[in-house]
């Protein structure tokens, strides 16, 4: 069985074979094999194998690093769908963060000018 | 590549964000009233220079970042190709020429939980003859500097032709 599963923006192929009592997964180039005890017992591998996103839509983060350069909202403000909530500069690029849903700012984390990180939590919404 | 070209708008990037165009489709006008570059400095745009943006296909950041330094080398290779003058690039985005700006481009992402829209403007200073006193020592155009009268939509049409094959390499 192949699989074509995008794992942080890239494409992986995951191949699952069964033979001789072992289960055999491949990912990309590097192979890992469970032996299956029983021989008919169904072993569980995508769980261990495929990290779960952690993806929380209460915050918003810095999606590359870079400077804050326009905060556009206030905490406690109502926010609509695809509203500007900050503006990121990267080093060459300008980046409008919006919401994908509606909701009010619980937060802010982040000043204008202020240098972030990737990942970065920079306002959390409710 | 569909052309969508205009004679006077405020930024080609501002029509392009407000549109709903498909992947590919090029913003032109002959004239920028709020042409901006990055930070928000902005953008002498008369009549003569070339802009426009590029609305991009959807792709991951770090690819958008790649592009946009590849669409520096583009543009200045193109000039050097066709004008026969040594530009040089000064990271992240502008194009010089005899120490004097003659280029820059600005790409801008829209971003909720991934990129949902990207736009890249190009502002190339072609056929402009005279520039304001504040910019007369830090600007310069083609025109001014090779004599020749440049044509627009024929480097347009290779600057994006160029990005576009550029896009292809980077994504495989």
């Amino acid at each position: 069985m192949k699989l074509n599963i995008n794992i942080k923006g890239k494409k992986r192929i995951i191949e699952i074979k069964e033979g001789n009592g072992r289960i055999k997964v491949k990912i990309g180039k590097k192979e890992f094999s469970f032996k299956d005890k029983n021989g008919k017992e169904d072993i569980s591998v995508a769980q261990t194998s495929i990290p779960k996103k952690k993806f929380s839509k209460k915050e918003i983060k810095a999606p590359i690093a870079g400077i804050i350069t326009k905060i556009f909202v206030k905490e406690k403000q109502a926010f609509k769908k695809n509203q500007k909530i900050v503006s990121l500069s990267a080093m060459k690029m300008e980046n409008e963060i919006v919401s994908d849903f509606q909701g009010t700012i619980k937060s802010i984390l982040v000043k204008e000018n202020q240098k972030v990180k990737e990942g970065d939590i920079l306002v959390i919404l409710e | 590549m569909l052309l969508k070209k205009y004679k006077s708008v405020s930024s080609t990037s501002i029509v392009a964000k407000k549109m709903n165009y498909k992947p590919w489709t090029v913003i032109w006008s002959e004239e920028q009233t709020l042409g901006y570059g990055r930070k928000n400095s902005s953008w002498f745009s008369p009549k003569g220079g070339l802009y426009f943006s590029i609305i991009l296909p959807k792709n991951t950041i770090q690819d958008l970042q790649t592009l946009t330094i590849l669409a520096s080398f583009v543009t200045a290779k193109i000039i050097k190709e066709n004008f026969k003058v040594e530009p040089f690039i000064k990271l992240p985005n502008d194009i010089f020429i005899n120490q004097k700006k003659v280029g820059g481009i600005l790409t801008e992402n829209i971003i909720g939980q991934d990129v949902k829209f990207s736009i890249m403007g190009i502002g190339l200073d072609t056929n402009i003859e005279k520039y304001p006193k504040e910019l007369e020592n830090i600007a310069t155009s083609l025109k001014i500097e090779t004599g020749k009268q440049v044509n627009n939509e024929k480097i347009l049409k290779q600057i994006v032709k160029e990005i576009k094959n550029q896009l292809k390499i980077i994504s495989k």
